[in-house]
């Protein structure tokens, strides 16, 4: 109903969503009402899709880069796959081009193109479809080349796909696998939580020399606005980014979740005079255990988020090793504000995603702990 | 929007959209209306419009008698094959005419892979490496369409052609090597045996999992192609391995993006214990490659002319047409599946033995060499003897040499090593400090 709902908003020429992502009120004519408006109604103003649960703060605009454009996430990536593309001489439609509805197919013949040594960039239409590629991931493209003595490998390829929820995705549009694949040595994840983040960590993932996923916040595409440099530039893999220095708490988080944090930063310093130390992990495996524990040293209290569920999700992994590395600094058990464990719902989705009066009411605790 | 795209495409995307959707919306509405509708008799723009099916997805006639198509079963795509069970040739006008130089490395490529394998399921037997599978029967698979490759073309195999690597003169002592996991093993001791590998003779390394090279052979295809490589890819499975979704996904591929790879199927009748009959209902792998637009041939395995015949015609017309092609190579696996099974669980000696006997490829060969008077018993005797004694040398160096540094447990995982398994390996180098006794360190590298 809501996919049906977006269709026939886009036909009717209206733009649902705005930069601070929030949906517009669709007022109109009798069609858009048969479609947008429920049949009940409280109050004088009738429920209308759900206010996205996240405000997109854009950095500030890079200068070392050379000259910048607005573009938003989406461009931000085409941009980086065309400067990629640049770098290879030989023109032709045999660059880009589709392939068979097969996944297991689109990665296995994406570590083939790899094992000559060309760069092949695959695309999975969401994130929630690789699983029939996860025997080609996991058992040829992180093994390659340790199987071989390094005779052999596949580190030309990445794969990329759309990730996260986009407020009616449900249970096959809004998956969030990365914890299926941080439990895969050879391999590495990457989520960017904004337009230049995503050029630059795309193209350090394509010139990477292990294959690499590169997981697109599907709802950051139109969403989030910035200055991005034409150019190509690089942001390195593995190195989390502290955005927001603090001395009370630490908060972590990757993708879309960067957002809410941030917000939920502003809250605690503004309801509570708690100073939060808000931490972009940006790759999730390997990831940088070195910065996350530095910051807990200093803070002493630990939150991490994330829309995947609860249980075996990466918030798991990292409160795992910083309570080994940091725990006589710790001042209060650390704390994870994750999706619930069940698959992603529609009709739930504003019940079921951890935002930022969840994370909220979990950093109260820790500091009343 | 998603209708007009369709559209765009159909009629030609240089229209403006709001044109290609009126477009649409007016054909659409001709074709809702009645046959003899008087404004659709007026659209003559497809005078054949009611004698052909215009859907996109075939190109047929139409047909108005219900009717299923049969399977082909009972009389499927016949066997190729160049010489009969005696080595005669039947047809001249197939026999390759190789030179007694190169039909002779046949034999003996076959041959040594054959006495390696007698003495390394032996050694497994007693202990001295921990897995083996033998190539026995399928010899001629091998070495029949590695001979008709270039030695630049790329390999990539299931685990039972080990030929293809011995025609390519992999050496004794690194098959061994790998088989050991010994310093001398240039896959670093991490894999179990027989998962061979060689960069400079094109053979990518050999992993378990069945058929996930299909789908990496035609991607590594695709980009030969790109590079203008004059260079195929070949692709070996067993028939077993072509019912996995790899292969449907690698055929698929392989015909719609046009790439130049020799899918290789060595069709043996059984997966482990899984009978053919038990593995498909239709006729063979063979027939599948008409289902993908692929060309196909089906031969005798055994016969190592008609395996050279049907993989040299492949290639050149591979390379040529930038087009898959695919051989199902009849034969018979006359060894169990690997050291950990026993065949006589579910199929007679009986039969073992007919294809032992009475049809293994290189028997067939022999009977050609000496009925051309380029081989004899006693050529054979002192062939033999040599070949076993190069094995035996090969084997007894194997045995001897000690396994690699136990520090290449953590490297090539990445590229370069991340932090954390640095840490890891620091960690394990300190526990052998104190544990060290415990583990077999005399029989790895310092």
């Amino acid at each position: 109903m809501a996919a049906f709902a977006a269709t026939a908003g886009k036909l009717l020429g209206l733009r649902a969503v705005g930069t601070e992502g929030r949906w517009l009120r669709l007022r109109g004519t009798g069609l858009q009402r048969a479609l947008l408006q429920p049949v009940s109604v409280t109050g004088d103003e009738a429920l209308t899709r759900q206010v996205a649960h996240f405000t997109f703060q854009p950095d500030p605009e890079p200068q070392e880069y050379g000259q910048t454009q607005k573009m938003n996430l989406f461009q931000a990536i085409t941009s980086a796959l065309d400067n990629s593309l640049a770098k290879d001489p030989t023109a032709g439609k045999d660059r880009v081009f589709n392939t068979p509805l097969c996944e297991q197919g689109i990665v296995g013949f994406g570590i083939g193109i790899a094992v000559t040594g060309a760069t092949a960039i695959a695309e999975i239409q969401f994130a929630d479809y690789i699983f029939p590629a996860f025997d080609q991931i996991v058992n040829e493209a992180a093994k390659y080349r340790y199987r071989s003595g390094d005779l052999f490998n596949c580190g030309s390829l990445t794969i990329r796909a759309p990730w996260g929820c986009v407020g009616h995705g449900a249970l096959y549009h809004s998956q969030s696998p990365e914890a299926f694949f941080a439990h895969c040595p050879g391999i590495k994840v990457v989520v960017p939580r904004s337009p230049f983040q995503a050029k630059g960590l795309l193209l350090s993932c394509i010139e990477d020399k292990n294959p690499c996923i590169f997981f697109e916040p599907k709802i950051l595409y139109r969403a989030a606005v910035e200055q991005v440099p034409l150019e190509p530039y690089n942001i390195p893999l593995s190195q989390a980014e502290v955005i927001q220095e603090g001395s009370d708490v630490t908060l972590v988080a990757w993708g879309t979740q960067v957002h809410v944090i941030r917000e939920v930063a502003s809250m605690a310093q503004e309801k509570l005079g708690v100073s939060c130390e808000v931490i972009d992990l940006k790759t999730i495996l390997p990831w940088d255990m070195d910065t996350v524990c530095k910051s807990v040293i200093k803070t002493g209290r630990l939150l991490i988020s994330h829309e995947a569920p609860l249980t075996g999700g990466f918030a798991s992994e990292i409160s795992s090793t910083v309570q080994e590395e940091c725990f006589l600094n710790l001042e209060a058990p650390i704390s994870r504000v994750c999706g619930y464990d069940t698959p992603f719902p529609h009709i739930f989705e504003p019940f079921y995603i951890p935002d930022k009066w969840k994370c909220y009411d979990a950093l109260r605790k820790m500091i009343n702990y | 929007m998603a209708a007009a795209a369709a559209a765009a495409k159909v009629w030609g995307s240089s229209r403006g959209l709001g044109k290609a959707g009126h477009l649409l919306l007016r054909r659409l509405g001709a074709r809702g209306l009645a046959r003899y509708h008087p404004q659709r008799q007026e659209q003559q723009h497809f005078p054949s419009l009611d004698d052909k099916p215009q859907f996109p997805g075939a190109s047929a006639e139409f047909v108005d008698k219900l009717e299923f198509i049969q399977p082909n079963v009972i009389s499927g795509i016949p066997v190729y094959r160049v010489m009969d069970r005696q080595g005669q040739i039947i047809n001249p006008s197939e026999d390759p005419h190789l030179p007694q130089e190169t039909v002779l490395k046949f034999y003996k490529s076959m041959t040594l892979l054959n006495t390696m394998d007698r003495i390394l399921y032996e050694s497994q037997r007693q202990g001295r490496i921990s897995f083996y599978m033998t190539n026995y029967g399928e010899e001629g698979t091998h070495v029949g369409s590695a001979a008709a490759l270039d030695s630049t073309d790329l390999v990539f195999g299931q685990y039972r052609e080990a030929g293809v690597l011995m025609y390519r003169d992999y050496p004794l002592e690194l098959f061994m090597a790998q088989c050991y996991g010994n310093v001398s093993d240039s896959g670093k001791g991490r894999q179990m045996p027989v998962h061979y590998g060689c960069k400079e003779r094109h053979f990518v390394t050999i992993s378990s999992p069945l058929a996930t090279q299909i789908p990496q052979a035609v991607g590594a295809a695709y980009a030969a192609k790109r590079a203008n490589a004059n260079r195929v890819v070949i692709c070996y499975f067993g028939e077993g391995a072509a019912s996995e979704g790899d292969a449907h996904a690698g055929f698929n591929f392989a015909a719609t993006l046009e790439c130049p790879v020799i899918f290789f199927c060595r069709n043996n009748g059984y997966a482990i214990s899984t009978p053919t009959s038990e593995q498909y209902r239709g006729d063979g792998i063979a027939a599948r490659g008409p289902g993908y637009g692929i060309l196909s041939i089906r031969v005798d395995g055994n016969d190592v002319f008609a395996v050279y015949n049907a993989t040299k015609e492949a290639r050149r017309r591979a390379v040529a047409e930038n087009q898959p092609f695919l051989i199902e190579a009849m034969t018979y696996r006359i060894g169990h599946h690997s050291t950990s099974d026993d065949s006589s669980a579910y199929r007679s000696v009986d039969e073992v033995n007919y294809w032992d006997k009475q049809d293994h490829p290189i028997s067939r060969l022999r009977h050609y060499l000496q009925g051309r008077g380029w081989w004899d018993d006693e050529q054979e005797k002192a062939w033999r003897k040599q070949s076993r004694k190069k094995v035996m040398e090969a084997f007894e160096q194997a045995e001897r040499k000690p396994k690699p540094n136990p520090n290449l447990l953590f490297s090539d995982v990445y590229q370069e090593m991340p932090a954390q398994l640095r840490k890891q390996q620091e960690s394990l180098a300190r526990h052998l400090q104190t544990y060290g006794e415990h583990y077999p360190l005399d029989h790895f590298e310092k």
